[in-house]
This record gives structure tokens, C-alpha cells and sequence, in this order.
């Protein structure tokens, strides 16, 4: 990518993300049509997310369902400071998704509240975005190129949200060589990231 | 802040990142990355990567239906009023031009703000003490969202299985148990255009890796109505819409064992089956 085009493509994504904020301050104020806006843009993308975790279509739009729901409810209290608007709707997603995981499992819930807080959306200011975008091209690319006993491991804690210790139980290994098959993919993945 | 601190911390992140720490544990890390910027950085980092992974799962298109029915939904939902700010040197005024209520002496006045001042020196003499209060506000009111959601879902499940059972097209099935399953017992009730809900007792243990999945089968094609959610002691229950795509007359319904997350199709034994 040259700079100039890498410039063209920062602006591009600022103003992707800025519409994003325009569009969650049109849903504060109650405005419908932005609720239909805002899921032309990113529904695929929820639904994918929610498809992922719980690999089950209806079960998956149920949650979109329930994302946007809450997207509408809570728009008045977005913070735009906190991260961009796509990783509050997937952050949302994920929590949905598995603590409705859990729900079907019986399994207890431990980690399903605290996922809002700690979930995706929470570092990268909107300018940021398609640096943003290229960075997570970068971890799709190294999620795939991880070891499957490495992947394994950090797909069942990211997307079944399973603990250490339970992923230990259903994998049949010692907790400590998950918690070293999770430290090195997510160290890899690190890596990935800088240039 | 300690070496051993920062140690430990420092090989809390990845925990953190995930979201597999208790609420303490989170606190603590909380607490120690507004301190330590190494620490931050290295969070932020994980965070990078774990918005990567949420994005990491192909798109892929919605069905149309599910618009209009998200965007009913909505027209019908109260919006939260905004958070208010948390800053106490922010003293709300009225309104410009507003009156101010009359009748109370000012001896009372001078009193009542008195107390205020009062109150307001003990809330905010440490700003520690301020900095956990809020924090505790907004654990309470986060977790307060929660349980709302929480009880929405299952609000919305009991109507379903209402609206299952009263169907004008409901019917019953008679669903017999197969292989390790013949002691097991279930009830199902199938309605073309309202769902399933299928209640199962004296089920087996599933294997170990796998867990139960309900399916109906129409025409021929076997349609995952979703997961055999466990209810403790060999009962299980599901209560679903419709699977799309289910051929209209004679269904089968059928409970198999499969991986976890279950499958598109059926690759498991039948555990219960029965037809209408």
C-alpha cells in the first residue's frame, strides 16, 4: 500500500467509523431508521460472530436479536472514548452468544458478566479503525497458521469461553500445558501484530 | 508497586483478555494497569487481539426476515436514560429561568446545606473511596442490565412454550427412548408454526465429549432444532421455534448424541425418537 492510498484508506475508515458514532447517536435519540442502518452494516459481521459460537442458525439470530436489542436499549450510554462501535456489537455478541452456550450446557456462569467489561471495542479509538482492520486481517491470518493444539485451546476459551481448567477436562491434558498452549498462541498472534 | 507484583499480574493478562478472571482477580488487574504501563501496553495488545478474533469468523448474509423482526422488536423496547455524570464537583443546576420552590425557612436552608456539605465532605474525602463507590454503581447497574436480559430470555422462552402448547396446529408426539436410552422418558409437542418443546427424563449420561441434540425431520431432511438444554439428573428440555425449511405434514423428532456445539446434521445415535 502506498501512503497516499493508506492515507486515502485512514480517511475512508475514520469516516466509516465516524457514521458508525453518527448512526449510535441517531439510535440514542430513538431513531429507528438508524436501527435499520446500523444493521445493514454490521449484522453479517454479529451473526457470523454468534453462528461461530454456538453453531446453531436460529440460536445465532436469536442473538442478533438480542444485540441489537441491546444496542438499542443502552445506545444513550455508549462510549465512543471506549472503542468503535463494530467491537461494542461483537462484544456484545460474544457474551450473548455464550452465556447462551452455557445456558444449554447447564454449565455455571462464571466469566459471562464480566466478558462485557473486559471484551473487544475497548482500545481502538474509531481514527484508528483500518489500521485497526489490517491488524485483525493479521490475526485471522496467524489463527489459522497456529499449531491445531494451540488453536484448539484458544478457540474453546475464546468462542465457548470454557476456563483453563475446563478446557484441561475436555481435552484431556494437564492444566499447565493449556496454559502454555494459550500463552504461546496468544504470544504468536502478539507477534503477528507488529510489522 | 513490587517486582512479584507486577509478576503476577503480568501472567494474569491473558486470563483477563479472555475473560476467565474472577470479579477480584479483574479488579486487581484493573487497579494494577492504571499503574503500570507496561502492563497496559500489553493489554492493550491482547485486546487487539482479541477484537482479531471476534472478527475473525467469515461474514456471511442474514436472512431478510431477520431485519423486520429485529427492527419490531426494537419499536417496541424503552431506551436507558443516560449515564449521568460520575464526577462529584459536578453540581447539577436548575434550569435557567426555573423557580425555585418557596416556602421553606432559610434556617432550614442553612441547615439542610450544612448536612449536604457535610455528607458531601465524608463521600468524597478520599478519592479512593469516590473511585470505588462508582465503580460499585456501575458493577450494580451492569449486572442490574444483565439480569434484566436474563430475565427477557427466559420471559421470552416461557411464552413460547405457551404459545407452543395452545397452538391450533400443536401436536402431540410420543417419543420412545433407543439403545442405552430405553428407560428414558420424554414428552414432546410440535407445532408447525409456533415450535418444539421436548421435555426428557431418566436420560443417560452422554458420552464423555459429546452432548444431546434435538432434531425434526420433515420430508425426508433431518433440521437441528437446537441443543438438549441439561436440567440436572438425567432431564433434559428445549423449547424452540420451528427449524426453517421443515417440509409441512408427518415430522419425526429425534434426540442424538453429538460434539459439542452440535452439528448441522445428524451423525450420532438416536438416544429418543418418536413421530407424529
Amino acid at each position: 500500500m502506498t501512503r497516499d492510498s493508506h492515507l486515502h484508506a485512514t480517511a475512508l475508515g475514520a469516516t466509516t467509523a465516524d457514521a458508525d458514532l453518527r448512526l449510535v447517536g441517531r439510535l440514542a435519540s430513538g431513531d429507528l431508521d438508524a436501527a435499520g442502518e446500523l444493521y445493514d452494516r454490521h449484522a453479517g459481521k454479529v451473526l457470523a460472530l454468534a453462528r461461530r459460537i454456538l453453531r446453531d442458525q436460529g440460536d445465532a439470530e436469536d442473538v442478533v436479536q438480542e444485540v441489537f436489542s441491546q444496542a438499542w436499549r443502552t445506545a444513550t450510554r455508549f462510549e465512543p472514548g471506549r472503542g468503535s462501535v463494530a467491537g461494542w456489537l461483537l462484544m456484545i455478541a460474544r457474551t450473548r452468544s455464550i452465556d447462551r452456550l452455557r445456558a444449554k450446557h447447564a454449565r455455571p456462569d462464571t466469566t459471562g458478566d464480566i466478558l462485557l467489561e473486559t471484551m473487544p471495542g475497548n482500545s481502538v479509538a474509531p481514527s484508528d479503525q483500518v489500521i485497526a482492520n489490517e491488524q485483525y486481517a493479521r490475526i485471522r491470518e496467524g489463527l489459522g497458521a497456529l499449531p491445531a493444539e494451540q488453536r484448539t485451546a484458544l478457540e474453546l476459551a475464546y468462542f465457548e469461553g470454557l476456563s483453563q481448567s475446563e478446557i484441561a477436562e475436555r481435552l484431556a491434558a494437564p492444566l499447565g500445558t493449556i496454559k502454555t498452549r494459550i500463552r504461546t498462541a496468544l504470544t504468536t498472534l502478539r507477534r503477528s501484530l507488529r510489522p | 508497586m513490587t517486582m512479584d507484583r507486577h509478576d503476577t499480574i503480568g501472567a494474569m493478562l491473558d486470563e483477563y483478555a479472555l475473560g476467565q478472571l474472577s470479579q477480584d482477580e479483574r479488579r486487581d488487574v484493573e487497579t494494577h494497569v492504571r499503574e503500570c504501563d507496561v502492563c497496559a501496553a500489553d493489554l492493550r495488545e491482547l485486546t487487539i487481539v482479541m477484537e482479531g478474533l471476534a472478527h475473525s469468523p467469515d461474514a456471511v448474509t442474514p436472512p431478510p426476515a431477520l431485519r423486520q423482526r429485529v427492527l419490531a422488536s426494537l419499536a417496541t423496547q424503552p431506551q436507558e436514560p443516560a449515564r449521568k455524570p460520575v464526577d462529584g464537583n459536578v453540581v447539577a443546576m436548575p434550569p435557567k429561568g426555573a423557580k425555585i420552590r418557596r416556602g421553606l425557612h432559610p434556617a432550614w436552608l442553612a441547615a439542610a446545606a450544612v448536612i449536604i456539605l457535610g455528607l458531601a465532605a465524608a463521600l468524597y474525602s478520599s478519592n479512593a473511596t469516590r473511585r470505588l463507590l462508582v465503580d460499585d454503581v456501575q458493577e450494580a447497574q451492569a449486572e442490574a442490565g444483565d439480569l434484566r436480559e436474563r430475565l427477557e430470555q427466559f420471559a421470552g422462552q416461557a411464552d413460547l412454550a405457551v404459545s407452543i402448547l395452545t397452538a391450533t396446529d400443536m401436536q402431540p408426539v410420543a417419543m420412545s427412548g433407543k439403545e442405552n436410552a430405553t428407560a428414558s422418558t420424554a414428552r414432546a409437542y410440535w407445532s408447525p408454526t409456533r415450535g418444539l418443546l421436548i421435555v426428557a427424563n431418566d436420560l443417560p449420561v452422554p458420552p464423555p465429549g459429546r452432548i444431546y441434540q434435538v432434531w425434526v425431520i420433515g420430508g425426508g431432511k433431518p433440521f437441528s432444532a437446537g441443543l438438549l438444554g441439561e436440567q440436572g439428573a438425567g432431564r433434559g428440555m428445549l423449547i424452540a421455534p420451528p427449524p426453517s425449511g421443515v417440509a409441512p405434514g408427518a415430522v419425526t423428532v429425534a434426540v442424538t448424541d453429538e460434539p459439542p456445539g452440535g452439528l448441522p446434521a445428524p451423525s450420532g445415535a438416536i438416544r429418543l425418537a418418536g413421530s407424529i
